[in-house]
C-alpha cells in the first residue's frame, strides 16, 4: 500500500532528502576545519557518505529510545525500562492520562550524543518519517539505503526498534515501586513512569497561555479596561520543578526543550494563605467588617453578584439551585469562620477590648460557659441563634442590594423567601452546637 | 461487602515533611492514594482485632504549610530543597527536586467489624498509639498534643438512615475548622460537555485545566450597569483542584521474576502512569451522607486500572432525592 503507484515516496526522493540532511550537517563541520588539515577534511567527507553514515547510525541507534514515559525523571541515575505507550485506553474518559490527548509528542532518552540519529529518522518524505517507513518495511526506503537487500533490511530493523525497550524489563533502586493491595489478598507492584509526552502537552498549553503574544495583548487590554475579542488565563500558585540541573538533555530530549522545567498546577487546600485566627475584638459584630473582608467571602460575593446580574430577568430551577448553592457556600464560610474563632483560648471574650454583642459571644466562645456560670446562664437564656441568623441575613441583603439595581417589590418578596429558607438551614446547623 | 458499623476518628494529626509533589502535573496536598495506603498499613497492624477490616477513609485538612517560596520578580513558586550529603569522593550528589509540606489532618476511618462501645474506645486508643509510629505520605507524625480533642474517637454508627444522618451532623462539627477532600467527576463531565459545544475535540484535560485556573473574560455582565459588559473572572463557586487518584497500566502484568530489580521476587509487577481527576475541598457541613466523605482503593487487573474512588457526587444525588 505504501508503495502504490501514486505514492510520492520514491527511492530517488528519499535519497535526495538524506543527501540534503547530511550536507547540512557536514557544512558547518567543514567550515571549522583549518585549511591545512587535509586528512581531517577527507575524514569528514568520507563519514558523511550516505552508506557509511547510515551504517554508523544503525549501529548507534541502540543507544537511544523513543518514549512517551521515561524513568530518569524519578532520579537521574535510575537505569531501567522506559516505555513508548499511548496510555491505557481502558481508562475512563474522565480520568486524565496519556490516553486523554490525541497528539502525542514523542520524547527520546539515552545517549544525547546519538540524537543526530533521531533527527535523521524524523526526516519527512511524503508526509511520513523515515522511522515510519522503516517500521512498515517500505521497499523504497530499503532501496534508498543500499542495493544490498540484506544489509538494508538489517539497518531498517535496527531503526524500527527505536521505540522498543532495550533488554529485559527492569526497574532500579532509584525508581519508585509501590504495593497496591488487590481484592482478597496479595499485591501488585506498581512502578510509575514519568509521562513526559503528556507533560509536554500541558507545559506547552500553559506556556502558550502565559507568554503568547495573544495572551499578552489580552492582558494589556484587561489592565486598561479596554474591550478585547478574547480573554486570557492565569494559573495561580503554579510551581516549577526542575529536572537534570544544568544538563536537562541528560534526562531526555523533551526535557531539554522544556529547559528542564515542569509546571505543576496547585492542588492546595483552601486554608493555605488564610490569615491566622485572632479574637474579633474592638467590634460589635463580626458581620460589620471582619467577615466580609475574608478573601474567599469577597470572591463568593462577587460571583453571586455577577450571577444575579446575569440572570436578572430569568427564573428557573437551575438558576434557583445555583443561587442556593452560592448562598450555601457563604453559609459554609460563616460556619468556618466561627470554628476558626472558637479555636482561640476559651474565655477570650473576657478581654476588655471585646465589644462583641452577647449573641456572638455565646456563639464564638462556647467553652467559656464551662468555666463561667453566669456566662453559661446567659447563653442558655438568650436565643443567640436567632440573633446570628438575623445578622447574617441583614449582612447578605446589604451586600447584594446595590443602589444601581433597586429591587422591585416582587423581587424583594421572592428574595425574602429565599433568604428565609437559607437562614432556616443555617439555624439547623447552629442547633447542633453542643 | 459489609457496611461500616463505626467510625474511627483520628483527629488533628500533625504531619511534618509530607510529599507535596504527588504527581507529574500538580503540587500541593498529597494524593488520596497516600491516605488509603496509610489506612491499609494501619489495618494490617490490627488483623487480630479486626476480621472484616476498614471500609474507606475520609480526609480532612485543617492546616497546610508547604515548603515553597516565590523568588523575587517571579510569578511561580519553587520548592525549598535540602542539601544532600556529598558522595564518596566528596562531590555533590545530583539534586533531585522534592516538594515537602507540613500539614494537620483528621482521618475518618470506617470500620466494618462490630465492637462493643468499650472495646471500640480501647481499639481507638491503640490505633492512635500505632499511628504515631507510622508515616503519612512520607511525612512523620508529630507527638499527640494534650487535650481531649486530640484523642482518638470511636463513633458507633446508627442503623436507621435518620439516626445516621443525625449522627453525621454531630460528627462533622468535629472536623471544623477544616475542609474535606472529595472527588467531582460530575463537574468535570459537565464542563467537558460545555466545552464540546464549541470545540468538539475537547478532552478531559482541557476541562480539568479550565476548571482549576482563572479565566479572565472581557464579556462578563456588569452588575452595576445592567446590559453592559466588562472584564471579569469566569468562575464557579467551589475550591476545585486537580488530584492524582491512582494509576493506569502501561505494560502487561509481569511475573515477579521477569523484572530485574523489583522490590521483591513474589509480587507481580507492572509499569504504570498517574491518572488525574477533579477534586474539591468542601466544608464538612456539606456532608449529608457518610459515603460522600470516604475514599476507597480499587483495582481492576484486567483493565489495568488501580485507583482511589470517592462517591461524593453520587451520594449527593441520592441525598437530595432522599430529601425531596
Amino acid at each position: 500500500m505504501a508503495n502504490s503507484a501514486e505514492s510520492p515516496i520514491s527511492t530517488a526522493l528519499i535519497r535526495q532528502v538524506i543527501k540534503d540532511f547530511l550536507q547540512e550537517r557536514l557544512q558547518p563541520k567543514l567550515e571549522r576545519v583549518k585549511e591545512n588539515e587535509v586528512h581531517e577534511r577527507e575524514r569528514l567527507l568520507k563519514d558523511h557518505q550516505p552508506a557509511r553514515w547510515i551504517a554508523n547510525a544503525a549501529n548507534r541507534v541502540g543507544q537511544i529510545q523513543q518514549v512517551t514515559h521515561a524513568l530518569k525523571y524519578t532520579h537521574p541515575d535510575a537505569k531501567g525500562t522506559s516505555l513508548n505507550a499511548p496510555g491505557n485506553p481502558e481508562a475512563d474518559e474522565l480520568l486524565v492520562g496519556t490516553h486523554t490527548i490525541d497528539e502525542v509528542t514523542a520524547d527520546v532518552v539515552g545517549n544525547a550524543a546519538a540524537l543526530d540519529v533521531y533527527k535523521f529518522l524524523k526526516l519527512q518524505v511524503g508526509g511520513k518519517t523515515l522511522l515510519d517507513l522503516a517500521i512498515e518495511g517500505n521497499t523504497a526506503l530499503q532501496a534508498a539505503f543500499s542495493n544490498d537487500e540484506e544489509q538494508a533490511k538489517s539497518w531498517m530493523a535496527a531503526f524500527a526498534d527505536l521505540s522498543k525497550p532495550k533488554g529485559q524489563p527492569a526497574s532500579h533502586k532509584f525508581a519508585k515501586q509501590l504495593y497496591w493491595p488487590m481484592e482478597g489478598n496479595g499485591y501488585h507492584l506498581l512502578a510509575p513512569l514519568f509521562p513526559t509526552s503528556l507533560v509536554h502537552h500541558v507545559v506547552s498549553t500553559i506556556r502558550e497561555d502565559r507568554f503568547s503574544e495573544e495572551a499578552k495583548a489580552a492582558r494589556k487590554a484587561y489592565r486598561e479596561r479596554e474591550p478585547y475579542p478574547h480573554g486570557f488565563r492565569e494559573y495561580p500558585h503554579l510551581a516549577i520543578q526542575n529536572f537534570g540541573g544544568t544538563k536537562p538533555q541528560n534526562i531526555s530530549q523533551l526535557n531539554s526543550e522544556r529547559y528542564g522545567e515542569n509546571y505543576l498546577l496547585a492542588a492546595v487546600p483552601p486554608l493555605w494563605l488564610s490569615e491566622p485566627v485572632r479574637p474579633p475584638l474592638r467590634t460589635e459584630s463580626i458581620f460589620d467588617r471582619l467577615f466580609g473582608r475574608r478573601p474567599r467571602v469577597r470572591d463568593l460575593l462577587r460571583i453571586l453578584r455577577d450571577f444575579l446580574a446575569r440572570v436578572q430577568d430569568v427564573n428557573n430551577v437551575r438558576i434557583r439551585n445555583t443561587r442556593a448553592e452560592l448562598i450555601a457556600h457563604l453559609r459554609d464560610e460563616v460556619l468556618l469562620f466561627a470554628a476558626e474563632t472558637q479555636e482561640n483560648e476559651p474565655g477570650w471574650t473576657l478581654d476588655e477590648m471585646c465589644r462583641l454583642n452577647v449573641d456572638e459571644q455565646c456563639w464564638l466562645d462556647p467553652e467559656r460557659a464551662g468555666q463561667d456560670e453566669s456566662f453559661a446562664a446567659l447563653c442558655t437564656g438568650v436565643d443567640w441563634r436567632d440573633g446570628i441568623c438575623r445578622r447574617f441575613a441583614n449582612w447578605l441583603n446589604a451586600q447584594l442590594t446595590s443602589t444601581q439595581t433597586p429591587m422591585g417589590e416582587l423581587e424583594a418578596r421572592e428574595w425574602q423567601s429565599v433568604m428565609e429558607k437559607e437562614i432556616n438551614l443555617m439555624r439547623m446547623e447552629l442547633d447542633f452546637y453542643d | 461487602m459489609t457496611e461500616p458499623t463505626a467510625l474511627l476518628l483520628l483527629p488533628r494529626l500533625r504531619v511534618q515533611n509530607a510529599n507535596a509533589i504527588s504527581g507529574p502535573l500538580s503540587w500541593g496536598f498529597p494524593s488520596p492514594t497516600a491516605f488509603t495506603g496509610f489506612v491499609h498499613a494501619l489495618e494490617r497492624q490490627f488483623t487480630s482485632v479486626l476480621e472484616k477490616g476498614f471500609a474507606g477513609v475520609g480526609i480532612v485538612c485543617h492546616d497546610f504549610e508547604p515548603q515553597i517560596s516565590q523568588p523575587a520578580g517571579k510569578r511561580t513558586q519553587v520548592f525549598r530543597l535540602t542539601r544532600n550529603p556529598v558522595g564518596k569522593d566528596g562531590s555533590t550528589q545530583a539534586l533531585v527536586e522534592e516538594g515537602r509540606t507540613h500539614m494537620e489532618v483528621s482521618l475518618v476511618i470506617a470500620v466494618r467489624d462490630y465492637l462493643p462501645a468499650r472495646k471500640g474506645r480501647e481499639f481507638a486508643d491503640d490505633a492512635m498509639t500505632v499511628v504515631h509510629g507510622m508515616r503519612i505520605a512520607g511525612g512523620s507524625i508529630l507527638p499527640k498534643r494534650e487535650g481531649r480533642r486530640f484523642d482518638a474517637q470511636w463513633w458507633p454508627l446508627e442503623e436507621d438512615l435518620e439516626g445516621q444522618r443525625l449522627l453525621l451532623r454531630k460528627f462533622r462539627r468535629r472536623l471544623l475548622p477544616g475542609f474535606a477532600l472529595v472527588e467531582r467527576p460530575d463537574r468535570l463531565a459537565e464542563r467537558l460537555s460545555e466545552l464540546r459545544e464549541r470545540q468538539p475535540d475537547a478532552c478531559a484535560l482541557d476541562a480539568l485545566l479550565d476548571l482549576t485556573r482563572l479565566n479572565f473574560d472581557p464579556d462578563m455582565p456588569d452588575p452595576e450597569k445592567p446590559g453592559e459588559l466588562r472584564w471579569g473572572i469566569r468562575r464557579k463557586p467551589g475550591w476545585l483542584v486537580p488530584i492524582p487518584v491512582g494509576y493506569a497500566a502501561l505494560s502487561p502484568l509481569y511475573a515477579a521474576e521477569e523484572v530485574a530489580n523489583s522490590r521483591d521476587d513474589s509480587t507481580p509487577f507492572r509499569f504504570v502512569e498517574s491518572l488525574y481527576s477533579l477534586g474539591e475541598w468542601v466544608s464538612p457541613h456539606r456532608l449529608t451522607d457518610l459515603n460522600q466523605l470516604l475514599w476507597y482503593s480499587e483495582a481492576d487487573s484486567a483493565k489495568g486500572i488501580y485507583r482511589c474512588i470517592n462517591r461524593y457526587s453520587q451520594a449527593m444525588e441520592t441525598a437530595t432525592t432522599g430529601i425531596a
